[in-house]
């Protein structure tokens, strides 16, 4: 076990490495730059060129990147061209909104997906079960965008019961308001990364019932809806596991559009800004850090596999 | 909802007027408001806007949403500039310019002193300037070209020397260049600042607001508010809202689309401020098929002028590039008419026919434009193509590489003339008569033979169609009637707030 975590680790730093070199390297070829656009437009060449002197645009990738990579393992990640603020800090303080934005969709769609994902399994066949399994695929279809502006429609502007977008001046300090103006934005992730997870739960579901162990509870007097349930079930649970930690990826995806459309301001919207004024010191370390969180949700969810599943531990 | 991009463009000057941009009814008429009650000295204002500045770092970086808060609120320059963009004393009691117009002479007030509490003496203008004279990075460097000293006869008094007269030298010092800081200070100026003005800086919450309070130690006479918010709202249906709502009492920037919402509330008297955005529809006068002036001619006579400014929904027409509140402005409207008939007469004299043109326009800008625009030029034959880039993409392609046939900016700075006696800039107009007319204008020492010459050289600008000026912009404000002495006029580059008062309740 030890041995494999080690390995694995091994693997999870060397992802990092290959992730920040790809990162660094794309996000240069974007056209424009900030000297640039700090300068503005009556700023003549000289002026500019002097501009990206001073903030060290001029100087060679490698060394760039290679102060860059050094800054982090010593725990810097850098300071914004435009704005001079210490990129971490930011990225703490936008995280309390993106953060709990995830946590609130993750239990959403794990509150949609598990009990709807079972049923439609368990009905499997009947009109019910049939209903189910289309409207999850059809709700996984649809765009995040456009859930998101029906949510709006109806609770919004038809209901009037949640505001259509914002988020709180006074933040967590009034965590009342900072939930409401969440719900819409988790709700509508949730929805849709749910119904995705529902047709994930509802194949385990049914491959459990397939199991030899399910028919023997069955046989032995279970119901088979019962024997599912106290048998297959934890059985699938831990692929549900591996395939929430997949959908953490998503999630983070999600929120990028979903922050845009609800004016949220987290990482998400962090990174459009900071992509459209190419602050690129400040996006490299953003993107960075969000693929250094879903490689180490990869991580720990193979961690937690390997130590529960006693299958694999022969491998 | 979307238009949430718009706040990538941050900093821009240009972007600030976007705003005007995307309406399509509804022109508000200028009304004054009677104060209702006693202004309230401990009251706080709360003012709504839609472009947050990136730092506060007024130096370095440019943009109007930089210089319309900080400048006479936070810092102070010698010289300050009144709605009408006219040139008054600010840090100085009082200034002089020698006859032939080299050597100002300046007197400062009595009794300045910065927020760190240390006096403010002519040693601090001194150096101030001289960053900026001998600094690149630093805003307003290039303006200050022909400064040969800068110097402190005594505490009170600074001279400035010129090696050529410069009509625009003073007007520049009225802008971030013309700004004091103390010498020797070491703070921040991206996050924390230490001005002289009648406002100090308690607290910027990123992506939301930025709080001033009174400067209770100002030299001048002390601000009518004790504290003012200014709220960064993107949205213009969201800015409407907490107007609605009662969180701001004052609204810049209002979407002409949703003015009459504010207006039927019965709660905000809407102004309409003039402005020197001019919105300029650059041709690349360098690159062919735009460097023939019949082609240019024809794409001016083809655009309705009219009905774009009522598409866009506030603003006048503008023939030139000299707007009115600019020295040398003119009414050029007799150069170009509503003609698609001439115009095709001219694309055909041209050898044009089917032409095929790109527009290049940064993304914030919305779609009324560019839509217009399409079709106008569709009914002379030409085809336009409509590229929306990000801010940064059209610096770089447009701005840098000249690498375009027609693009869209608002070009808001005032006394921008010279751009058209630069053949370097990104227009490509290359006339050795505006630029010879252009360098006798700055060199006249008298204000007003020197618009005469504005005026002169911007008229061949006009006439050789060296780009087209679809309108100039205005900006619309909506104010609570408890508020009194807000600005109106070039409110999108300052606004000034010392002599503001909010009344006690109705």
């Amino acid at each position: 076990m030890i041995r494999y975590a080690l390995v694995r680790g091994a693997l999870l730093i060397a992802g990092l490495l290959v992730s920040s070199a790809l990162i660094f390297l794309t996000l240069r070829v974007f056209p424009g730059d900030v000297a640039q656009l700090i300068a503005g437009t009556q700023a003549s060449p000289a002026e500019v060129e002097a501009l990206r002197e001073s903030l060290g645009l001029n100087r060679p990738l490698p060394t760039q990147y290679a102060e860059w990579i050094g800054g982090i393992f010593r725990g810097d990640l850098g300071t914004s061209l435009l704005s001079g603020a210490s990129v971490g800090e930011e990225l703490v303080l936008k995280a309390q909104v993106t953060v709990p934005l995830g946590i609130m969709s993750l239990l959403i769609a794990v509150l949609i997906a598990v009990p709807f994902g079972i049923l439609a399994a368990v009905r499997r066949g009947g009109r019910g079960g049939t209903a189910l399994s289309v409207g999850a695929q059809a709700l996984a279809a649809v765009p995040v965008v456009w859930a998101g502006m029906m949510l709006i429609v109806v609770f919004s502007v038809w209901l009037g019961w949640l505001p259509p977008q914002g988020f709180p001046r006074t933040g967590w300090s009034t965590p009342g308001k900072a939930i409401e103006s969440l719900l819409l934005p988790a709700l509508t992730i949730g929805i849709v990364e749910g119904a995705m997870l529902m047709r994930f739960v509802r194949s385990a579901t049914l491959q459990a019932a397939g199991q030899d162990f399910v028919r023997t509870a069955a046989a032995k007097g279970l119901t088979r809806t019962r024997a599912l349930i106290s048998h297959g079930i934890p059985a699938v649970g831990l692929s549900i596991i591996t395939v929430l930690g997949l959908q953490v990826a998503g999630i983070i995806v999600g929120s990028v559009v979903i922050e845009q459309l609800f004016t949220l301001p987290g990482i998400g919207r962090m990174l459009v800004a900071d992509v459209g004024t190419r602050d690129l010191i400040k996006v490299q370390s953003e993107l960075l850090v969000l693929t250094g969180f879903v490689l180490v949700v990869g991580f720990v969810v193979d961690l937690i596999h390997r130590a529960i599943d006693p299958r694999q531990r022969e491998a | 909802m979307f238009r949430r991009t718009r706040r990538l463009a941050l900093i821009s000057a240009i972007a600030a007027s976007a705003v005007i941009l995307t309406a399509c009814t509804g022109t508000a008429q200028p009304e004054t408001t009677a104060p209702v009650g006693e202004p309230d000295p401990d009251a706080t204002l709360q003012v709504g806007l839609v472009l947050e500045p990136t730092n506060l770092d007024i130096r370095h970086t440019s943009g109007a949403a930089l210089e319309q808060i900080l400048i006479d609120n936070i810092y102070e320059g010698l010289v300050s500039r009144s709605q009408d963009n006219e040139i008054e004393p600010r840090l100085a009691s009082d200034y002089e310019v020698s006859d032939d117009g080299l050597t100002y002479t300046f007197t400062l007030n009595d009794g300045i002193t910065f927020h760190s509490g240390t006096a403010l003496t002519s040693a601090d203008v001194v150096a101030s300037y001289e960053a900026v004279r001998t600094d690149a990075t630093l805003q307003g460097n290039a303006e200050f070209a022909s400064v040969a000293s800068i110097t402190a006869p005594d505490a009170t008094t600074v001279q400035i020397v010129l090696s050529e007269p410069n009509q625009n030298f003073l007007f520049s010092l009225t802008g971030p260049a013309g700004l004091v800081f103390q010498t020797g200070d070491t703070t921040d100026l991206k996050t924390a600042e230490n001005g002289t003005g009648p406002f100090t800086l308690t607290r910027w919450n990123k992506g939301s607001a930025i709080t001033f309070a009174r400067n209770e130690a100002y030299w001048g006479d002390p601000a009518g508010v004790a504290e003012v918010e200014f709220q960064y709202i993107p949205d213009f249906t969201a800015g409407v809202n907490t107007a609605l709502d009662g969180g701001v009492q004052v609204l810049t920037a209002v979407d002409p689309n949703l003015a009459p919402q504010l207006e039927d509330s019965g709660d905000f008297t809407l102004t309409t401020g003039r402005t020197t955005d001019k919105a300029t529809l650059a041709f690349n006068n360098a690159k062919a098929p735009l460097d023939d002036v019949k082609v240019r001619e024809a794409l001016r006579l083809a655009i309705d002028h009219e009905a774009l400014v009522e598409a866009v929904g506030a603003g006048s027409t503008l023939y030139g590039p000299i707007p009115e509140l600019d020295p040398g402005y003119e009414d050029l409207s007799d150069v170009v008419s509503y003609d698609p008939e001439k115009a095709k007469q001219l694309l055909e004299e041209a050898g044009q026919e089917d032409l095929e043109l790109t527009l290049t326009i940064p993304n914030f800008y919305g779609t009324t434009v560019p839509k217009v625009l399409i079709s106008d030029f569709q009914k002379v034959g030409v085809t336009l193509d409509v590229d929306s880039v990000e801010f940064p993409t059209w610096l770089e392609d447009v701005y840098t590489n000249h690498d375009y046939d027609l693009s869209f900016v608002l070009h808001v700075e005032p006394r921008d003339f010279g751009n058209f006696a630069n053949p370097d800039y990104y227009f490509g107009y290359d006339n050795a008569e505006v630029q010879s007319l252009y360098t006798d204008a700055l060199a006249e020492v008298d204000p007003d033979k020197s618009a005469e010459l504005l005026a002169k050289a911007a008229r061949i600008v006009s006439e050789d169609h060296a780009a087209d000026w679809l309108y100039n912009g205005a900006t619309i404000t909506a104010v609570s009637p408890l508020v009194s002495g807000f600005p109106e006029d070039s409110i999108n580059s300052r606004i000034n707030l010392a002599g503001v008062t909010v009344s006690t309740e109705k």
